[in-house]
Parts: structure tokens; C-alpha cells; sequence
């Protein structure tokens, strides 16, 4: 499986924290990136973010998604450097000032993505949704409800790649060089895809009342998620990072 | 009052969904008592889903129409407790089972239901141990639900139903997804809950074969009535009249009617089900003729393929040579296929669930490029031009038609096949006209709004309209009943009549064995044998290595052969083994 969320097995401090601190620590780094200011702070941030990802063992995920956004962080920059034109000019329409503030959107759109997407391989769905359920009191249908969204994702993709593959062997040209046109090709097919969805949708609904979803307590939950030491802790140190983003 | 041991009861139950005028369920009553192993048969659209969901609460409590008539489950009437009241006595397996799944590990999955039913922590460890035992599958407590095969995923999906202990299990169509080995073992896991744990056990099936050595009790439903209800034997017996119904018999079961049907059994014969019965029936049936055996003739072959094989003198127009292939991230791989197709010929593919079949057929219409090696497809190199090239003319009928539609009317899909290879649009649509005429579809209707088999019969129309070289089919039978998939296959034998390669892929293999030339036997990613289908279905050896369980006629005619008479070797129809044994008794 590719898939960039795919949880990553392991038996790391990260891995046996609390889910909710995992949650509370990738939400503190990603607070801090849009509070701080210094190109020190940012690339901190992210060295610390991929020092967690190569303690957990789980960069396999980052790096994928990196390769995904660092084009994003490029147009943003080039996007920024149009749009910003004070400061002394450096070269064609480009500025200091313009440099600046695009490098730092950059750099914040990758501190954003990753620390989410780190916190997410190394926690196991199940185990998210029920400590926001002990320990944050979240209704256990919204934490249902997300957690089976991103459980659809790659049935979705995946069936979204069998009825590519069908249309292209009756002769639709998905294996066309032109991008444009492979969406236009593509769009059609929301259609048969809304229709099995729909379908799934509704069967998961039936399921789950058939197995007592309704009967479901926030005591229900047979493993515990409890705050430990080393869980307030990590919350200390995210909301130190939360104070430097504030300073710097 | 019902007695003690009723544990559902339908008491003239009809229902029709929303304001539909048809009742998918008409006036149906009956009794399951507890204990019971029931097995439910029927043509596609006779309403065995809905009888299902009748039993499982999901109607009243999940999809409105209107219903009338009262169900009792443990002697309360489902209209008046909750669903989730319901569902702890009646378990229900759905037809989807990804849908049914609600983590990623198999250990949550088990968790989920006993956690929602308040099952007592101290006692939760000792359940789901208990439960994964029973089921057979203990090793899978900690994987990943994803990396799961589909037998595998089946058994998971029964074990977290079971856990919650029901006293009744409905099961919707569990083994339409396996191949033959991995439906026996969900078979056996039933066996073992019903009779071990009491558990009384409902399932919806098509596999005749299975249902007959399993069920201790078969309904069949047609147009939304029980049709029959009874002990196996005593059902089969009607194999005619299910025929028309569009149910299929076990192979050995039509032999033994057949013989009663011609006087030389007794016609309140209980028919066979299995080819031992039958062994011992034909056995006894011939103990004199045996003595004066007549001179072997060379066993006649099946009315469906042809006397002299097509095309052998002929350029293949599939052409594989040392073909290989390898997912990057893992998957069924292939190593050193060669293989030769010639025009006119229909040659099946089987083996177990990852063999590399469906990456064969992907390796064939372009959508993969091998490794290494070449594959020469009506004089294309498949790794030289583009897939959607190839398509003109190979065409693939996949085994779910809804990936394959994609126009709003029945008519536009059809023709659209065409469109893409540059047919005008009148001409397009004038022979997408006759194609779909033939079939009897709703040339102006969405073809989302049609069953199941209809979906699949547009799809076969989107095949046969564009008349083309070669025909792949994967898995065309799954999910259809005997007559569609009669159709289905009727349609393709035709179309290698007129000179078209036909390739299939395919677990039935009495359907394989009634119209396969050639058989390609596939196993880890190889090709372990190819050759004449009599010779192929007679060889003990590699039917074993490959994990193929031959048909039961070609089973039936090598026993006898080998206790009986050697005039039984090589025959694998039910009409000519039933002409020999008439022969036999008449020279006495």
C-alpha cells in the first residue's frame, strides 16, 4: 500500500503516548509555525518535526508527502514574489521584501502538512477516536464519523483505479499525455463513483446500528487511554513551543 | 403462539421499496427453527437480499417501503423493538463486507461490537480469544484488515457478528468474491459455529455445490415467492422446473434425473448430490451390465465445442513469450508466461486467487507492460502502442459492470465503444441499436437503474457491438444467476464460432468444463500446464497443485471408469455419461 496515512507499526515513545498528546504536540508545532516569524523558528520547527518522524521510523510517509508539496511551496513562493513588490528589486519582478514573505509562506506550508501527517502514521485510527472520546468528550459519532472518512480514502482510490482501468481498456484515452484532457475524460466517471459510494455509505450505516453503534458510551471503550506522566510532559513542551512562536 | 424452538417466523410477509408497485417480497411465510442450517437460492431479483434484510430488522428499521405481514424474531414482532434489539439475536454478514468493516486492525473490528453491547470488560479478552479460535483464526488477532485476503476478511467479518453471540446468523452471498478452496473453508467455519456452538445459521448462496452439501434445509425464491422449501435432496429433485426458474443443480443431481426421467430409476429416486452418491447409484445401477463389457467407443464430446478444434492452422492472434511481471509494492506477479491463442478458440484460465490470472488479463488488453518478454495482441506489441489502441481489438468484460458504465442511457453505452474507435455516431448508434435489442434492454433507460444482471448484459452488449478479434473475460459469471450467466457465456461461444479468441477467466468450473477448449493452469505466478480441457480436468496431480477441484462429472466418469467400466473415461457432460449408461443397460 502507498498510501501517505498508512500507520507505520513501532514501539517508540511517540507510538505508546496518549493519542490526544500526539494530537496536542502536532497542533502546538503547527500553532507555533503560523505564529513564528524567524527563518530560525521555521526551519527548527521542521527539523524537529523530521527528528520525530526518523525517531518513530516513519519518514517513508514524509517523504512522500514532501515530493507532493514542494512543488505547492514553489508556486507559493513564485505566487508571493508577484504579489509583493516593495523592498529593493534583486532580479526581474522580484524583491527582498517579496523574497522574504514567500520563502517564510513556503516554509510554513510545509511545517503545516507534515506534523499532522507524522502524527497520523504513528497512531492507530481506533485509538485516535477513542481517546478524543475519553479524554477530550468528543460525541463518538463525530469521531465515527472521521475516522471512517479517512478510512474510505484509499477504498475510494482504489476503486477509482479499477473504473480507470476499465474505461481504458474500452479505448478511453486515459493514457493520454495531456492533463487537460485526462480530466475532462475523468469526469464523467464521478458519477458511477458517487453511486457506489452512496451504496457503501449507507451499508456502513446499516452495520453499524446492526452491531449497537447507538448503545455506544464514552465508557465503552474496552482499551483506556490515560494521561501519564510522560504525556504532560510532551503537553508542557507544546505549549512551550506554542510561547516561542509567540517570541520569535 | 409459535413453539419454543421457532426462532424466526414470517408470517405472510410482503414488501416493495419506497412506492414501487412490484412486492420484491410476496406473501411469504415460513419458519426457521433453531439449529438449522438454511441455505437461500434463486434467480437474480427473486428477493432473497430482501428476505434477508426481513429476517436481519434492516426492513423495517433501515430501508421504507411498504411492508405487511409480521416477522418474529425470538417471539417479538420486529416492528415493535429497535433494530439494535434485534440484531442480538440476528447477526448479519452483508453481501459488502468492506462497508461492514469499522477499524483497520482485525482485534478492533472484534471489539467494536462487544464494546457498543456493553459486553463486561473482565469477560471481553475471553470472547474475542474464544471467537478468533472458533473461526480459525487466531494468527490474523493483530493485522492489518487491509492486507487481508478475501477468504481471510470473509472469516474476520464472521467473527465479529459471531462475537457478539446471536442466536442466528444471516449471511449474504459470503463467497461471491472467492474462489472455490477459500468458499469451502467459510463453508466449513459455518458448519463448525452451527453445529458446535447452536448457532442457526442463514445464507444466501449461488454455489448449488455448496448449498447441497452444507444446508440442512434450501429455499428457493423466485419473483418474490418461496418456490421450494426442503431437505436438499428432495429440492434438487426438481432440477427442471429450477431450471426454468434460472437455478442451477448439482451436475450429479441432473444425471440422476435424467435417469429417472428415462425409467431406468424409479421415479420417486431421491436424486444424488455429491459424486460419491452418485457412484454408488450408477454403480449398483450397472453391477450386471459390467460382466459383458461392450468394446470402448470413443466417448462423444460436449455439444458445445466443436469436433475439430478452430484456428490451428491459423497465425495465434495472441501471442505471449516469456512474459514477466512484477508489482512495485507486491501483488500477484508473473514469471515466463508463454501462451498462444488462435482464432476461434475459447481457452479458460484457472488456478487459485492470486495465481497472476487477473494480471494475465491485464498483461494481455495493454493496461500492464511486461517486464520483460513480449506480448503480441492481433499483431500489436501490447508495450508499443497506446492501451486505448489495443482496445479496438481486444475487448474486456470485467467481472463488476459498474466500472465498466458510464452513459446516462443504455443506448449511449453501447455505442459508445464504438464512438471511441471512430465509428460515426448514426453507425455507432444503429448497431448499438440491434446489440442491445438482442438482449431485451431498455434502450432509453439509465443503466444505473437496472439489477445487477441487466448491468452486465449492457456491458456484454458494449462487447459484442464492436466485434473484435480477441474477448476477455474476467470472471464473467460471478454475481449472476444460471440463466444470465448462460447468456453470457452462449453470447461469447458464439462469437469464437465466428472466428473471435475468446480468453476467460474463470472459478466455476462446471461452466469452464461446458465451454473451454483449452485449459491454462495457473499457479504463483506461473503457468503450470496448458492443454486440451478433458486432459487438463483428468490429471489428479495438478489439479491438486493448483488447488482446482474438477468438475463433478469429469470426477464422477474417472471413478467409474476406474471401478466400473473404462467406457467412462474422458467424459465430462451430464448428457453423455446419462447416453452410455442407457447403452450399457440395453445391451444386457
Amino acid at each position: 500500500m502507498t498510501n501517505v496515512i498508512d500507520y507505520v507499526p513501532g514501539d517508540s515513545l511517540l507510538h505508546r503516548l496518549n493519542p490526544v498528546t500526539k494530537l496536542a504536540l502536532a497542533a502546538a508545532i503547527i500553532l507555533a509555525t503560523f505564529l513564528g516569524d524567524t527563518y530560525v523558528l521555521l526551519i527548527a520547527l521542521l527539523v524537529l518535526t523530521f527528528i520525530l518522524g526518523i525517531y518513530a521510523k516513519s519518514t517513508a510517509g514524509l517523504v512522500s508527502l514532501v515530493k507532493l508539496m514542494v512543488p505547492l511551496s514553489l508556486i507559493m513562493l513564485v505566487l508571493q514574489t508577484a504579489f509583493i513588490r516593495t523592498g529593493a528589486p534583486i532580479f526581474a519582478w522580484i524583491t527582498t521584501d517579496g523574497l522574504i514573505t514567500g520563502t517564510k509562506a513556503a516554509l510554513r506550508l510545509l511545517g503545516v502538512a507534515l506534523p499532522l501527517i507524522l502524527m497520523l502514521t504513528i497512531t492507530q485510527l481506533g485509538d485516535l477516536a477513542n481517546a478524543c472520546v475519553e479524554v477530550l468528550h468528543v460525541p463518538y459519532r463525530y469521531a465515527f464519523t472521521f475516522t471512517t472518512a479517512l478510512r474510505f480514502v484509499p477504498v475510494f482510490s482504489q476503486e477509482m483505479n479499477a473504473i480507470m482501468e476499465a474505461q481504458t481498456a474500452r479505448g478511453v484515452e486515459y493514457d493520454t499525455k495531456n492533463p487537460l484532457k485526462k480530466i475532462q475524460l475523468m469526469l464523467p466517471l464521478c458519477v458511477p463513483l458517487l453511486v457506489s459510494s452512496v451504496g457503501k455509505t449507507d451499508a456502513t450505516a446499516l452495520a453499524a446500528e446492526q452491531r449497537g453503534f447507538y448503545l455506544r458510551t464514552r465508557a465503552s471503550s474496552y482499551k483506556r487511554y490515560p494521561i501519564k506522566g510522560m504525556d504532560i510532559a510532551i503537553l508542557i513542551a507544546s505549549i512551550t513551543l506554542i510561547v516561542l512562536g509567540f517570541l520569535f | 403462539m409459535s413453539s419454543s424452538n421457532t426462532i424466526i417466523k414470517l408470517d405472510d410477509v410482503s414488501f416493495a421499496y419506497g412506492h414501487e408497485a412490484q412486492n420484491a417480497l410476496d406473501h411469504v411465510s415460513l419458519t426457521i427453527e433453531k439449529g438449522e442450517f438454511v441455505g437461500v437460492i434463486g434467480p437474480s431479483g427473486a428477493g432473497k437480499s430482501t428476505l434477508a434484510a426481513v429476517m436481519s430488522g434492516a426492513i423495517p428499521h433501515h430501508y421504507t417501503g411498504q411492508l405487511f405481514g409480521t416477522t418474529l424474531v425470538d417471539d417479538r414482532d420486529t416492528c415493535e423493538i429497535t433494530l439494535t434489539d434485534i440484531s442480538r439475536v440476528v447477526g448479519s454478514v452483508l453481501q459488502d463486507i468492506d462497508a461492514q468493516m469499522v477499524a483497520p486492525i482485525v482485534e478492533d473490528e472484534m471489539l467494536f461490537g462487544l464494546e457498543n453491547f456493553g459486553i463486561p470488560h473482565d469477560q471481553i479478552e475471553e470472547r474475542i480469544s474464544q471467537t478468533l479460535t472458533t473461526v480459525g483464526i487466531s494468527d490474523l488477532r493483530h493485522r492489518e484488515i487491509a492486507t487481508l485476503s478475501g477468504g481471510q476478511k470473509q472469516k474476520v467479518a464472521i467473527a465479529a457478528i459471531i462475537a457478539m453471540a446471536p442466536n442466528v446468523l444471516v449471511l449474504d452471498e459470503p463467497t461471491a468474491a472467492l474462489d472455490p478452496a477459500s468458499s469451502t473453508l467459510v463453508f466449513d467455519t459455518l458448519r463448525q459455529i452451527n453445529r458446535e456452538h447452536g448457532i442457526t445459521v442463514v445464507v444466501i448462496e449461488q454455489k448449488v455445490a455448496l448449498l447441497s452439501k452444507y444446508c440442512s434445509r434450501v429455499l428457493v425464491m423466485a419473483d418474490g415467492k418461496l418456490a421450494f422449501d426442503g431437505e436438499p435432496h428432495q429440492v434438487f429433485a426438481h432440477a427442471s422446473e429450477l431450471r426454468q426458474m434460472g437455478v442451477d443443480s448439482p451436475r450429479v443431481a441432473r444425471i440422476a434425473n435424467s435417469l429417472a426421467e428415462v425409467g431406468l430409476l424409479p421415479s420417486d429416486q431421491a436424486p444424488c448430490l455429491n459424486v460419491s452418491e452418485a457412484h454408488q447409484l450408477i454403480s449398483s445401477l450397472l453391477a450386471d451390465a459390467t460382466s459383458k463389457d461392450a468394446p470402448a467407443d470413443v466417448p462423444e464430446t460436449s455439444p458445445h465445442i466443436p469436433a475439430v478444434p478452430r484456428g490451428v492452422n491459423q497465425e495465434p492472434v495472441v501471442e505471449l513469450t516469456d512474459v514477466t511481471f512484477a508489482y512495485p509494492h507486491g501483488g500477484a506477479s508473473v514469471s515466463n508466461l508463454n501462451m498462444c491463442v488462435y482464432p476461434g478458440e475459447l481457452v479458460g484460465i484457472i488456478g487459485q486467487n492470486g495465481a497472476g490470472k487477473t494480471t494475465l488479463t491485464k498483461l494481455l488488453n495493454g493496461l500492464l507492460h511486461p517486464a520483460s518478454g513480449t506480448v503480441r495482441m492481433a499483431g500489436m506489441n501490447t508495450a508499443d502502442v497506446p492501451t486505448s489502441a489495443i482496445a479496438a481489438k481486444c475487448a474486456t468484460l470485467f467481472q463488476n459492470p459498474d466500472r465498466q458504465l458510464c452513459r446516462d442511457t443504455v443506448l449511449d453505452e453501447v455505442a459508445f465503444g464504438l464512438e471511441l474507435h471512430g465509428v460515426g455516431t448514426d453507425e455507432a448508434r444503429q448497431r448499438a441499436r440491434v446489440a442491445a435489442e438482442r438482449f431485451g434492454l431498455p434502450l432509453d433507460e439509465s443503466p444505473f437503474s437496472l439489477s445487477r444482471g441487466q448491468r452486465q448484459m449492457v456491458a456484454l452488449a458494449s462487447v459484442v457491438v464492436l466485434d473484435p478479434q480477441v474477448v476477455l473475460l474476467d470472471e464473467p459469471t460471478s454475481g449472476l444467476d444460471y440463466r444470465e450467466c448462460m447468456t453470457v457465456m452462449e453470447t461469447v461461444s458464439e462469437m469464437a464460432e465466428r472466428g473471435c479468441a475468446v480468453i476467460m477467466v474463470c472459478h466455476d468450473m462446471e461452466v469452464v468444463s461446458d465451454f473451454a477448449q483449452r485449459l491454462v493452469v495457473m499457479a504463483d505466478g506461473r503457468i503450470l500446464e496448458r492443454g486440451d480441457a478433458n486432459r487438463i480436468f483428468d490429471d489428479d496431480a495438478l489439479m491438486r497443485a493448483a488447488y482446482v477441484e474438477p468438475p463433478q462429472v469429469v470426477a464422477l466418469s474417472k471413478e467409474l471408469a476406474r471401478d466400473v467400466s473404462p467406457r467412462f473415461a474422458g467424459i465430462s457432460q451430464v448428457s453423455d455419461l446419462v447416453d452410455l449408461v442407457k447403452e450399457m443397460l440395453k445391451h444386457d
